[in-house]
Protein backbone atom coordinates (compact mmCIF):
# COMPACT_ATOMS: atom_id res chain seq x y z
CA UNK A 1 0.00 0.00 0.00
CA UNK A 2 1.43 3.38 -1.35
CA UNK A 3 0.78 6.04 1.76
CA UNK A 4 -0.59 9.37 0.58
CA UNK A 5 -0.10 13.03 2.05
CA UNK A 6 -2.41 15.67 1.19
CA UNK A 7 -3.40 13.82 -1.83
CA UNK A 8 0.26 13.53 -2.89
CA UNK A 9 2.42 10.63 -2.63
CA UNK A 10 4.54 10.33 -0.13
CA UNK A 11 8.23 9.07 -0.30
CA UNK A 12 9.42 5.62 0.40
CA UNK A 13 12.30 3.87 2.21
CA UNK A 14 14.37 3.40 -1.44
CA UNK A 15 13.05 7.70 -2.23
CA UNK A 16 15.82 8.20 0.15
CA UNK A 17 19.33 7.86 -0.34
CA UNK A 18 21.03 6.88 3.06
CA UNK A 19 19.33 7.55 6.31
CA UNK A 20 19.90 10.31 7.19
CA UNK A 21 22.17 9.69 10.05
CA UNK A 22 24.44 6.45 10.80
CA UNK A 23 23.98 4.81 7.52
CA UNK A 24 24.39 1.70 9.04
CA UNK A 25 23.77 0.17 5.26
CA UNK A 26 26.24 1.91 3.97
CA UNK A 27 28.65 0.88 7.36
CA UNK A 28 28.12 -2.86 6.68
CA UNK A 29 28.32 -2.56 3.10
CA UNK A 30 32.46 -0.92 4.22
CA UNK A 31 33.07 -4.03 6.55
CA UNK A 32 32.38 -6.45 3.37
CA UNK A 33 34.63 -4.53 1.44
CA UNK A 34 36.88 -4.82 4.00
CA UNK A 35 37.05 -8.31 4.23
CA UNK A 36 37.07 -8.25 0.04
CA UNK A 37 39.91 -6.23 0.74
CA UNK A 38 41.81 -8.10 3.44
CA UNK A 39 41.23 -11.57 1.75
CA UNK A 40 42.35 -10.10 -1.91
CA UNK A 41 45.74 -12.18 -1.28
CA UNK A 42 44.37 -15.14 -0.71
CA UNK A 43 43.61 -17.34 -3.84
CA UNK A 44 41.72 -20.39 -2.54
CA UNK A 45 39.06 -20.31 0.17
CA UNK A 46 37.76 -23.43 1.93
CA UNK A 47 35.60 -23.75 4.55
CA UNK A 48 35.37 -26.78 6.25
CA UNK A 49 31.90 -27.50 7.63
CA UNK A 50 29.39 -30.37 8.18
CA UNK A 51 25.93 -29.42 10.21
CA UNK A 52 26.99 -32.35 12.19
CA UNK A 53 29.01 -31.32 15.41
CA UNK A 54 31.60 -33.43 17.27
CA UNK A 55 32.51 -35.33 13.37
CA UNK A 56 36.13 -34.56 13.42
CA UNK A 57 35.72 -30.82 11.70
CA UNK A 58 38.85 -29.30 13.51
CA UNK A 59 40.89 -32.14 12.95
CA UNK A 60 40.08 -32.78 9.32
CA UNK A 61 41.10 -28.79 8.74
CA UNK A 62 44.18 -29.08 10.53
CA UNK A 63 45.41 -32.42 8.38
CA UNK A 64 44.41 -30.57 5.47
CA UNK A 65 46.15 -28.02 6.27
CA UNK A 66 49.14 -29.63 7.26
CA UNK A 67 48.96 -31.58 3.84
CA UNK A 68 48.71 -28.44 1.61
CA UNK A 69 51.25 -27.04 3.51
CA UNK A 70 53.51 -30.64 2.90
CA UNK A 71 52.85 -30.10 -1.02
CA UNK A 72 54.65 -26.05 -0.44
CA UNK A 73 51.36 -24.20 -0.61
CA UNK A 74 50.76 -21.29 2.17
CA UNK A 75 48.13 -22.18 4.56
CA UNK A 76 46.37 -20.09 7.32
CA UNK A 77 43.00 -21.50 9.05
CA UNK A 78 40.62 -19.48 10.60
CA UNK A 79 38.72 -21.04 13.35
CA UNK A 80 35.17 -19.87 12.72
CA UNK A 81 33.96 -21.64 15.58
CA UNK A 82 33.46 -19.03 18.38
CA UNK A 83 31.90 -21.09 20.72
CA UNK A 84 33.91 -24.38 20.71
CA UNK A 85 37.22 -22.81 19.25
CA UNK A 86 39.81 -25.58 19.46
CA UNK A 87 41.98 -25.22 16.64
CA UNK A 88 44.47 -23.40 18.81
CA UNK A 89 44.66 -26.03 20.98
CA UNK A 90 44.88 -28.42 18.02
CA UNK A 91 47.61 -26.17 16.44
CA UNK A 92 49.52 -25.90 19.79
CA UNK A 93 49.01 -22.18 20.23
CA UNK A 94 46.88 -21.93 23.33
CA UNK A 95 47.55 -19.05 25.53
CA UNK A 96 49.59 -17.36 22.31
CA UNK A 97 49.37 -13.44 22.07
CA UNK A 98 48.28 -11.78 19.40
CA UNK A 99 50.69 -9.01 18.20
CA UNK A 100 49.68 -5.93 15.63
CA UNK A 101 51.91 -5.55 12.89
CA UNK A 102 51.88 -2.42 10.86
CA UNK A 103 49.87 -3.87 8.45
CA UNK A 104 47.37 -5.19 10.77
CA UNK A 105 47.27 -8.40 13.34
CA UNK A 106 50.04 -11.01 12.70
CA UNK A 107 48.33 -14.24 12.09
CA UNK A 108 49.91 -16.39 14.85
CA UNK A 109 51.66 -19.14 13.35
CA UNK A 110 52.65 -22.78 14.30
CA UNK A 111 56.40 -24.10 13.78
CA UNK A 112 55.62 -25.86 10.33
CA UNK A 113 54.22 -22.36 9.45
CA UNK A 114 50.73 -22.89 9.15
CA UNK A 115 48.81 -19.69 10.24
CA UNK A 116 45.85 -20.16 13.06
CA UNK A 117 43.94 -17.60 13.93
CA UNK A 118 41.74 -18.79 16.59
CA UNK A 119 39.99 -17.07 19.98
CA UNK A 120 41.12 -20.53 21.87
CA UNK A 121 44.35 -18.11 21.95
CA UNK A 122 42.62 -15.72 23.93
CA UNK A 123 40.29 -17.08 25.90
CA UNK A 124 41.05 -20.09 27.78
CA UNK A 125 39.53 -23.32 27.13
CA UNK A 126 37.42 -23.07 30.52
CA UNK A 127 35.94 -19.96 29.91
CA UNK A 128 32.86 -19.56 27.32
CA UNK A 129 32.96 -16.85 24.99
CA UNK A 130 31.21 -14.27 25.87
CA UNK A 131 30.02 -10.71 24.56
CA UNK A 132 29.27 -7.48 26.52
CA UNK A 133 25.38 -6.19 25.92
CA UNK A 134 22.92 -4.27 27.00
CA UNK A 135 20.22 -6.61 26.83
CA UNK A 136 20.77 -9.30 29.23
CA UNK A 137 18.12 -12.41 28.65
CA UNK A 138 18.10 -11.53 24.76
CA UNK A 139 21.44 -13.23 23.79
CA UNK A 140 19.48 -15.35 21.74
CA UNK A 141 18.03 -12.23 19.30
CA UNK A 142 21.39 -11.13 18.39
CA UNK A 143 23.67 -13.34 19.51
CA UNK A 144 24.15 -14.94 16.08
CA UNK A 145 24.47 -11.15 14.58
CA UNK A 146 27.14 -10.81 17.02
CA UNK A 147 29.27 -13.97 15.55
CA UNK A 148 29.59 -12.91 11.97
CA UNK A 149 30.07 -9.05 12.91
CA UNK A 150 33.10 -10.33 15.04
CA UNK A 151 34.22 -12.45 12.10
CA UNK A 152 33.87 -9.88 9.82
CA UNK A 153 36.21 -7.49 11.92
CA UNK A 154 38.69 -10.54 12.54
CA UNK A 155 38.70 -11.04 9.03
CA UNK A 156 39.65 -7.62 7.77
CA UNK A 157 42.02 -7.25 10.44
CA UNK A 158 44.35 -9.81 10.46
CA UNK A 159 47.02 -9.30 7.64
CA UNK A 160 46.69 -12.05 5.83
CA UNK A 161 48.93 -11.47 2.66
CA UNK A 162 49.30 -13.87 0.28
CA UNK A 163 47.98 -17.17 0.66
CA UNK A 164 47.66 -20.06 -1.30
CA UNK A 165 44.57 -21.42 0.71
CA UNK A 166 42.58 -20.07 3.63
CA UNK A 167 40.57 -22.90 6.00
CA UNK A 168 37.41 -22.06 7.94
CA UNK A 169 36.57 -24.18 10.49
CA UNK A 170 33.17 -23.56 10.69
CA UNK A 171 30.63 -24.17 13.99
CA UNK A 172 27.81 -27.12 13.69
CA UNK A 173 24.25 -27.01 12.58
CA UNK A 174 23.28 -27.02 9.18
CA UNK A 175 21.42 -23.72 9.36
CA UNK A 176 25.08 -21.93 10.41
CA UNK A 177 26.51 -24.11 7.46
CA UNK A 178 24.21 -21.70 5.29
CA UNK A 179 24.82 -18.44 6.74
CA UNK A 180 28.41 -18.82 7.09
CA UNK A 181 28.18 -19.48 2.78
CA UNK A 182 26.29 -16.37 2.77
CA UNK A 183 28.53 -14.13 4.77
CA UNK A 184 31.86 -14.93 3.24
CA UNK A 185 32.73 -13.84 0.19
CA UNK A 186 31.93 -15.26 -3.20
CA UNK A 187 34.14 -17.57 -4.09
CA UNK A 188 34.26 -19.84 -1.39
CA UNK A 189 34.07 -23.95 -1.86
CA UNK A 190 32.45 -25.74 0.70
CA UNK A 191 34.12 -29.54 2.19
CA UNK A 192 31.53 -31.41 3.70
CA UNK A 193 32.79 -34.07 6.99
CA UNK A 194 30.43 -36.48 8.23
CA UNK A 195 31.21 -40.41 10.32
CA UNK A 196 30.11 -43.27 8.63
CA UNK A 197 26.68 -42.99 10.88
CA UNK A 198 23.27 -42.49 9.27
CA UNK A 199 22.18 -39.80 11.81
CA UNK A 200 25.61 -38.20 10.36
CA UNK A 201 24.71 -38.83 6.85
CA UNK A 202 21.17 -37.52 7.23
CA UNK A 203 22.48 -33.87 8.94
CA UNK A 204 25.10 -33.36 5.97
CA UNK A 205 22.96 -34.10 3.42
CA UNK A 206 20.60 -31.53 4.78
CA UNK A 207 22.97 -29.11 4.77
CA UNK A 208 24.15 -30.26 0.82
CA UNK A 209 20.21 -29.51 0.14
CA UNK A 210 20.65 -26.22 2.30
CA UNK A 211 23.64 -25.15 0.62
CA UNK A 212 23.02 -25.89 -3.07
CA UNK A 213 19.89 -22.89 -2.62
CA UNK A 214 23.06 -20.94 -2.58
CA UNK A 215 25.84 -19.71 -4.54
CA UNK A 216 28.50 -22.10 -2.57
CA UNK A 217 30.66 -24.56 -4.50
CA UNK A 218 31.21 -27.58 -2.72
CA UNK A 219 33.96 -29.68 -3.90
CA UNK A 220 32.84 -32.89 -2.17
CA UNK A 221 32.71 -34.65 1.51
CA UNK A 222 35.15 -36.63 3.13
CA UNK A 223 34.27 -39.58 5.39
CA UNK A 224 35.81 -38.75 8.42
CA UNK A 225 36.51 -41.99 11.24
CA UNK A 226 35.93 -44.44 8.61
CA UNK A 227 36.71 -47.80 10.68
CA UNK A 228 39.49 -47.30 13.54
CA UNK A 229 43.31 -48.21 12.66
CA UNK A 230 44.25 -51.21 14.94
CA UNK A 231 47.55 -51.42 15.80
CA UNK A 232 47.60 -54.39 17.02
CA UNK A 233 47.02 -56.03 14.08
CA UNK A 234 47.60 -53.20 11.23
CA UNK A 235 44.36 -53.61 10.22
CA UNK A 236 41.43 -50.94 9.37
CA UNK A 237 38.49 -52.22 11.47
CA UNK A 238 34.88 -50.68 10.84
CA UNK A 239 32.93 -48.71 14.00
CA UNK A 240 29.84 -47.76 12.45
CA UNK A 241 27.40 -49.96 10.80
CA UNK A 242 27.21 -48.86 6.90
CA UNK A 243 24.72 -46.03 6.27
CA UNK A 244 22.12 -46.28 2.95
CA UNK A 245 22.14 -42.31 3.63
CA UNK A 246 23.41 -41.34 -0.39
CA UNK A 247 25.65 -37.95 -0.35
CA UNK A 248 24.84 -35.93 -3.57
CA UNK A 249 28.75 -34.80 -3.46
CA UNK A 250 32.13 -36.49 -4.25
CA UNK A 251 33.79 -38.17 -1.78
CA UNK A 252 37.18 -37.19 -1.48
CA UNK A 253 38.52 -39.36 0.66
CA UNK A 254 37.78 -41.70 3.52
CA UNK A 255 39.90 -41.06 7.28
CA UNK A 256 40.20 -43.88 9.56
CA UNK A 257 39.64 -42.87 13.55
CA UNK A 258 43.47 -43.74 14.88
CA UNK A 259 43.29 -43.87 18.68
CA UNK A 260 47.05 -42.92 18.49
CA UNK A 261 46.28 -39.48 16.22
CA UNK A 262 43.38 -39.12 18.64
CA UNK A 263 46.05 -38.32 21.50
CA UNK A 264 48.46 -36.83 19.87
CA UNK A 265 45.68 -34.30 18.50
CA UNK A 266 45.01 -33.44 22.26
CA UNK A 267 48.71 -32.57 22.73
CA UNK A 268 48.96 -30.59 19.29
CA UNK A 269 48.61 -31.49 16.15
CA UNK A 270 52.00 -33.62 14.96
CA UNK A 271 54.30 -30.90 13.13
CA UNK A 272 55.30 -33.73 10.87
CA UNK A 273 54.08 -35.93 8.36
CA UNK A 274 53.95 -39.50 10.22
CA UNK A 275 53.30 -42.35 7.77
CA UNK A 276 52.78 -44.66 10.85
CA UNK A 277 49.46 -42.26 11.35
CA UNK A 278 46.90 -43.87 8.45
CA UNK A 279 44.66 -41.35 9.45
CA UNK A 280 47.72 -38.95 8.08
CA UNK A 281 48.62 -40.85 4.73
CA UNK A 282 44.51 -40.86 4.16
CA UNK A 283 44.32 -36.95 4.60
CA UNK A 284 46.81 -36.70 2.20
CA UNK A 285 44.33 -38.38 -0.07
CA UNK A 286 41.73 -35.87 1.18
CA UNK A 287 43.95 -32.80 -0.09
CA UNK A 288 45.06 -34.72 -3.20
CA UNK A 289 41.28 -35.15 -4.37
CA UNK A 290 40.70 -31.27 -3.46
CA UNK A 291 43.29 -30.10 -5.15
CA UNK A 292 41.93 -31.67 -7.93
CA UNK A 293 38.51 -30.48 -7.62
CA UNK A 294 39.69 -26.89 -7.07
CA UNK A 295 41.41 -27.32 -10.58
CA UNK A 296 38.40 -28.56 -12.05
CA UNK A 297 37.11 -25.84 -11.02
CA UNK A 298 39.08 -23.08 -12.28
CA UNK B 1 15.49 2.31 9.31
CA UNK B 2 14.71 6.04 7.93
CA UNK B 3 12.19 8.76 9.43
CA UNK B 4 10.00 11.07 6.81
CA UNK B 5 8.62 14.22 7.91
CA UNK B 6 4.92 13.53 6.67
CA UNK B 7 4.11 17.56 6.46
CA UNK B 8 7.26 18.25 4.20
CA UNK B 9 8.07 14.92 2.75
CA UNK B 10 11.36 15.25 3.42
CA UNK B 11 13.91 12.78 5.23
CA UNK B 12 14.62 13.67 8.36
CA UNK B 13 18.14 13.93 9.50
CA UNK B 14 19.62 12.36 12.48
CA UNK B 15 20.63 15.28 14.91
CA UNK B 16 22.44 13.44 18.19
CA UNK B 17 22.12 10.50 19.98
CA UNK B 18 22.38 9.85 23.68
CA UNK B 19 22.22 6.68 25.75
CA UNK B 20 20.29 7.85 28.51
CA UNK B 21 20.33 4.55 30.69
CA UNK B 22 20.35 0.78 31.14
CA UNK B 23 21.37 0.34 27.63
CA UNK B 24 18.26 2.34 26.11
CA UNK B 25 19.18 5.00 23.11
CA UNK B 26 17.90 7.95 22.00
CA UNK B 27 18.47 9.36 18.48
CA UNK B 28 16.93 12.78 17.82
CA UNK B 29 15.83 13.28 14.58
CA UNK B 30 14.98 17.17 12.73
CA UNK B 31 13.59 17.59 9.62
CA UNK B 32 15.38 20.13 7.68
CA UNK B 33 12.64 21.80 5.89
CA UNK B 34 9.97 22.72 9.19
CA UNK B 35 12.59 22.07 12.06
CA UNK B 36 10.46 19.42 13.55
CA UNK B 37 12.55 17.30 16.00
CA UNK B 38 11.16 14.06 16.87
CA UNK B 39 13.15 11.57 19.14
CA UNK B 40 13.37 7.43 18.44
CA UNK B 41 13.87 5.89 21.59
CA UNK B 42 15.20 2.37 21.60
CA UNK B 43 14.62 -0.53 24.21
CA UNK B 44 18.39 -2.27 25.08
CA UNK B 45 17.17 -5.72 23.24
CA UNK B 46 16.81 -3.11 19.99
CA UNK B 47 20.02 -0.92 20.84
CA UNK B 48 21.67 -4.40 21.04
CA UNK B 49 20.67 -5.66 17.91
CA UNK B 50 21.74 -2.24 15.93
CA UNK B 51 25.54 -3.04 18.06
CA UNK B 52 25.91 -5.99 17.08
CA UNK B 53 26.01 -4.98 13.50
CA UNK B 54 29.18 -3.78 14.40
CA UNK B 55 28.05 -0.56 13.17
CA UNK B 56 28.21 2.85 14.60
CA UNK B 57 25.28 5.05 15.63
CA UNK B 58 25.26 8.63 15.48
CA UNK B 59 25.57 11.53 13.32
CA UNK B 60 28.13 10.34 10.38
CA UNK B 61 28.39 7.34 13.00
CA UNK B 62 30.58 9.52 15.14
CA UNK B 63 29.84 8.00 18.26
CA UNK B 64 30.67 4.21 18.15
CA UNK B 65 28.76 1.69 19.85
CA UNK B 66 31.40 -0.91 19.65
CA UNK B 67 32.50 -2.46 22.99
CA UNK B 68 34.64 -5.09 24.11
CA UNK B 69 32.32 -7.70 23.69
CA UNK B 70 34.27 -10.17 25.65
CA UNK B 71 34.89 -8.33 28.36
CA UNK B 72 33.41 -10.55 30.51
CA UNK B 73 36.12 -12.98 29.87
CA UNK B 74 38.63 -10.85 31.03
CA UNK B 75 38.69 -11.24 34.70
CA UNK B 76 38.80 -15.09 34.44
CA UNK B 77 42.20 -14.83 31.87
CA UNK B 78 44.75 -16.72 32.81
CA UNK B 79 47.43 -15.33 34.74
CA UNK B 80 46.99 -12.07 36.76
CA UNK B 81 46.67 -8.63 35.00
CA UNK B 82 49.39 -7.01 34.48
CA UNK B 83 50.55 -4.70 37.80
CA UNK B 84 50.00 -1.17 37.86
CA UNK B 85 53.42 -1.03 37.53
CA UNK B 86 53.73 -2.79 34.49
CA UNK B 87 55.40 -2.39 31.09
CA UNK B 88 54.35 1.28 29.72
CA UNK B 89 53.43 1.52 25.72
CA UNK B 90 55.17 4.28 23.46
CA UNK B 91 52.51 5.90 21.44
CA UNK B 92 53.95 3.99 18.70
CA UNK B 93 53.13 0.75 19.75
CA UNK B 94 49.60 2.30 21.12
CA UNK B 95 48.69 2.94 17.67
CA UNK B 96 49.97 -0.18 16.24
CA UNK B 97 47.28 -1.78 19.18
CA UNK B 98 44.83 0.08 16.67
CA UNK B 99 44.79 -2.60 13.99
CA UNK B 100 43.31 -4.79 16.86
CA UNK B 101 39.70 -5.42 16.58
CA UNK B 102 37.65 -3.80 19.06
CA UNK B 103 36.42 -6.36 21.19
CA UNK B 104 40.01 -8.64 21.42
CA UNK B 105 42.07 -5.62 21.89
CA UNK B 106 42.07 -5.86 25.87
CA UNK B 107 42.87 -9.78 25.49
CA UNK B 108 45.86 -8.84 23.36
CA UNK B 109 46.92 -6.26 25.00
CA UNK B 110 47.35 -7.93 28.05
CA UNK B 111 48.91 -10.55 26.46
CA UNK B 112 51.87 -8.26 25.02
CA UNK B 113 52.19 -7.02 28.15
CA UNK B 114 52.60 -10.43 30.13
CA UNK B 115 55.08 -11.09 27.13
CA UNK B 116 56.77 -8.15 28.13
CA UNK B 117 56.75 -8.77 31.61
CA UNK B 118 58.18 -12.17 30.95
CA UNK B 119 61.27 -10.56 29.20
CA UNK B 120 62.23 -8.19 31.89
CA UNK B 121 60.71 -5.36 29.18
CA UNK B 122 59.69 -2.17 31.36
CA UNK B 123 58.55 -0.26 28.07
CA UNK B 124 56.82 -1.64 25.03
CA UNK B 125 58.20 -0.06 22.32
CA UNK B 126 58.09 -1.32 18.25
CA UNK B 127 61.29 -2.99 18.75
CA UNK B 128 59.41 -5.68 21.34
CA UNK B 129 56.50 -5.84 19.15
CA UNK B 130 58.64 -7.04 16.58
CA UNK B 131 60.66 -9.02 18.96
CA UNK B 132 57.76 -10.62 20.13
CA UNK B 133 56.31 -11.20 16.68
CA UNK B 134 59.91 -12.81 15.66
CA UNK B 135 60.24 -15.12 18.75
CA UNK B 136 56.49 -16.56 18.10
CA UNK B 137 57.15 -17.21 14.28
CA UNK B 138 54.81 -14.52 13.01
Amino acid sequence: MILERSGSIMKSYFDIEGDGGSDVIAQVEAQQEAVREALSGVRNLVAVGSGKGGVGKSTVTMGLAQALKGRGASVAILDADFNGPCQAHLAGLDAHPWIPSPQGLAVPRRQDGIGVVSMGSLVPASQPVSFSTVSHGDEHVWRSTKEFAVLGQLLSSMAWGSLDFLLFDLPPGAERTVQYADFLPSGVSFVLVTVPSDISRSVVARSVSALAGTSAQMLGYVENMAGYFCRDCGEIKPLFPSSGTKLDLPLLGRVPFDPELASLCDSGWPERRDEAHKAVEAIHVVAENLLQALEAQE
Amino acid sequence: MKFLCVSCDEPMKLEKTESPQQGTLSAMFECPECFTQIAMLTNPSETQMVQSLGVKIGPGGADSAAKCPFSGALPQMEGAAPSEEGPRWTREALSRLENIPDFVRPMAKQGIEHYAESQGCPIINEAVLEEARGKFGM
